[in-house]
């Protein structure tokens, strides 16, 4: 264990320093969260600008200011649009919002102004909506009437909490996000394994370090190296994504409400570990029996493809996500974490097609490195050349 | 119990690749304390022998005993190996890679530590300790893998080619080296086609042609063996006829004497020295050359096997 761990801290050392690693893991979740920050900055950077309305239902109360958390916003009501028109093209106001006559029966409310206002705008405009049509009620009832529908929903039999809102959407993605990281994360890290195996080989330290450590040491090395590798940058990218996601819809969706889905969060580890593993550990072996590093790209982009099959399948899975196929494909190892985690978006998976999943899932990942381990015996000294079919049969007698 | 005094046994190995059998029911030993050099020439089977004997590939049959018993990853720690075919991590620095494989054999972080800085001063590499091995001159790359192969202090070390892209000064670095661990009681296997080294460092040898043992022995008694029967003469006074000598020929101010069949050089001398024309300043016995030994073996296979096609 000693050696697969000093392989595995190696490759991260070796990996992690790389340039083009940095700029992948770090470039990306930066891109993200400035993209998030956009609404949060126009939310809660903006001042709030002088602004008029028009009410042509004549039902609604004169408001002329709205408070909105440490700023007011300032109202001026004008009988006519073509007044609050005279009055924007002077500038004594930012925009003017027009209540039309039709409003109370569904016609929507306009605001004219030279750009789309800023978050923290649009908040004080439908504040003072409410607070115009009533005048008269404290705030807090105003502020609870922003959001009444926020229901929680119980199972009367069960006393199951069955949620619903944003929550639902939650309930759905989480594992839906789990498994396109996970379909991401073997795309990318098994391009990485294989060239990784290939750059190996052309360095030609294989052989000496082979006569330091068993192939499945070296193998099982490699793979946690490159796994740690893929999982600090997923990891950054996932932190980066969550960044972003919290500032992009703060300004929509109270996010303290929201609840996790740990069950979702821990079949998805327990199944995307050994799943990202078995990948892994299969791209290490094509990366091995490569010639080169552009074949090594070609067998691994072949694996990355099988490991994003399940999109592909995904109008089938969602039309049946109890059927044959759906249950078919969570008891195989190369598409159990992914189909796992979809249907877990859309039905309660049983339990014991989890547990079963992850048995085969994890058996067929120490054959798996024994497989590749035998594969590695024959094809690491074959610089600059594929292993062959007859290589490949020979390899595997040799046990 | 008696403990064997041979560091490697090798018992009727066998390997083919496809059609081609690259090694043939070999046999050899290497003996503790010993520098033994395996030679033969490109595509005799030597890297395939030597690769079945580290157990990065299998044997299709026979046995081989490393250290006194089967190759165990225990063993692989008691074993340091220099392959013709080498490279180290080009982005990892050379006092990252020597700690890297040191502890891969087994030396704490410390030791492999310690060891590596007293290599590199030795070697005059400690100022390049924190350079890239990409960065290293070829000379600089060699001496490090070396270090990489040795630093561990093995009982068995196998060194494919350890003098290649090595100016003489840094050989001789190397080949002290070599002594030292022979001297601690290290078993040395050699694989070289630099004869000169060879004539020089080892005590036996086992040439190998086609996968197959065609030398194998003592070096001296392989030199006496294939040794003309010729003596070299430098002398006062005009030589002409001399019993027993088959032909003569002048050269270098001295003679080059080719002897009868049954001849043998001590005959010989009594036979000059008591001729009294000439008075003897030195004689000597003309030894074959490994290279020569070499060329007229392989060379003979070759115009065997051209002569039966």
């Amino acid at each position: 264990m000693r050696k697969i761990w000093l392989i595995a801290t190696t490759t991260y050392r070796r990996r992690i320093r790389s340039g083009m690693f940095l700029f992948l893991t770090f470039g990306l979740p930066v891109l993200m969260v400035i993209a998030g920050a956009v609404p949060f900055i126009r939310a809660r950077g903006s001042d709030l600008p002088a602004v008029g309305y028009v009410d042509q239902t004549g039902r609604l109360a004169t408001v002329t200011q709205v408070p909105v958390e440490d700023a007011t916003l300032t109202l001026t009501a004008y009988p006519d649009i073509g007044a609050a028109q005279t009055a924007f093209q002077q500038g004594e106001i930012a925009g003017y919002l027009v209540i039309p006559d039709g409003y109370f029966q569904g016609q929507p409310a306009a605001f004219y102004a030279e750009e789309e206002p800023g978050g923290k705008l649009q908040v004080a405009l439908i504040a003072f909506m409410r607070r115009a049509m009533l005048p008269d009620e404290p705030a807090w009832i105003l502020d609870r009437l922003a959001g009444p529908s926020n229901l929680t929903y119980v199972a009367r039999d069960s006393g199951e909490e069955i949620t619903a809102g944003p929550a639902v959407a939650v309930r759905f993605a989480v594992p839906a996000v789990l498994a396109l990281v996970f379909a991401i994360a073997v795309f990318t890290g098994a391009g990485q394994m294989g060239s990784a195996m290939v750059r190996e080989k052309e360095q030609r330290s294989m052989e000496m370090i082979i006569t330091s450590l068993a192939p499945r040491e070296l193998v099982a090395g490699k793979v946690l190296g490159m796994t740690l590798l893929s999982l600090t940058q997923v990891g950054v990218w996932a932190i980066g994504g969550g960044i972003a996601f919290v500032l992009a819809f703060s300004s929509v969706v109270d996010v303290q409400t929201l609840s996790i889905p740990w069950e979702a969060l821990t079949w998805g580890l327990l199944l995307g570990m050994p799943g990202y593993f078995l990948y892994a550990v299969l791209a290490s072996g094509l990366g091995v029996m490569a010639g080169d590093s552009q074949q090594a790209q070609q067998l691994a982009g072949v694996l990355g493809m099988l490991g994003m099959a399940p999109l592909y399948l995904m109008g089938l899975l969602i039309n049946a996500p109890d059927g044959p196929l759906a249950v078919g494909l969570t008891m195989f190892p190369l598409t159990a974490p992914m189909i796992g985690l979809f249907r877990m978006a859309l039905v309660e998976v049983p339990t014991w097609q989890l547990i079963a999943s992850l048995a085969i899932l994890t058996a067929s990942l120490v054959g798996s490195i024994w497989l590749v381990a035998h594969i590695f015996r024959a094809a690491m000294l074959m610089y600059g050349q594929a292993l062959r079919p007859r290589q490949l049969l020979q390899a595997l007698r040799e046990v | 119990m008696t403990q064997s005094t041979y560091a490697l046994e090798v018992h009727d190995i066998s390997k083919t690749y496809a059609t081609v059998r690259a090694v043939d029911n070999l046999s050899f030993e290497v003996h503790k304390g010993e520098i033994f050099g395996l030679l033969g020439p490109n595509g005799a089977g030597k890297t395939t022998s030597i690769r079945m004997i580290l157990d990065i590939i299998k044997p299709d049959a026979g046995q081989i005993s490393v250290l006194g018993g089967p190759m165990t990853e225990a063993t692989k720690s008691r074993i340091g190996y220099l392959p013709e075919e080498r490279g180290l991590y080009e982005d990892m620095t050379l006092l990252g890679t020597l700690l890297f494989l040191g502890q891969l054999k087994d030396l704490t972080r410390q030791t492999a530590r310690a060891r590596a800085e007293a290599y590199l001063r030795e070697l005059e590499l400690w100022d390049a300790r924190d350079l890239k091995i990409e960065a290293l001159s070829r000379g600089m790359n060699q001496k490090a893998q070396f270090v990489a192969a040795t630093m561990h202090e093995p009982d068995l070390i196998i060194v494919d080619e350890p003098f290649s892209g090595l100016d003489p000064v840094n050989a001789r670095i190397i080949k002290n080296l070599l002594y030292r661990m022979r001297d601690r009681g290290a078993a040395i296997m050699m694989s070289t086609h630099q004869m000169h080294q060879v004539e020089e460092m080892c005590q036996r040898i086992l040439l190998i042609d086609h996968g197959s043992r065609v030398l194998y022995g003592p070096l001296d008694e392989i030199r006496r063996q294939f040794a003309s029967n010729a003596v070299e003469v430098d002398l006062r006074g005009k030589l002409g006829h001399v019993p027993g000598v088959e032909r003569l020929v002048s050269r270098n101010g001295g003679y080059r004497l080719l002897l009868q069949d049954g001849v043998q050089p001590e005959q010989l001398l009594r036979t000059l020295v008591n001729m009294p024309e000439i008075t003897v300043e030195r004689f000597e016995r003309v030894e074959t050359s490994l290279d020569e030994i070499f060329v007229r073996v392989v060379g003979r296979k070759v115009a065997n096997e051209e002569g039966t096609a």
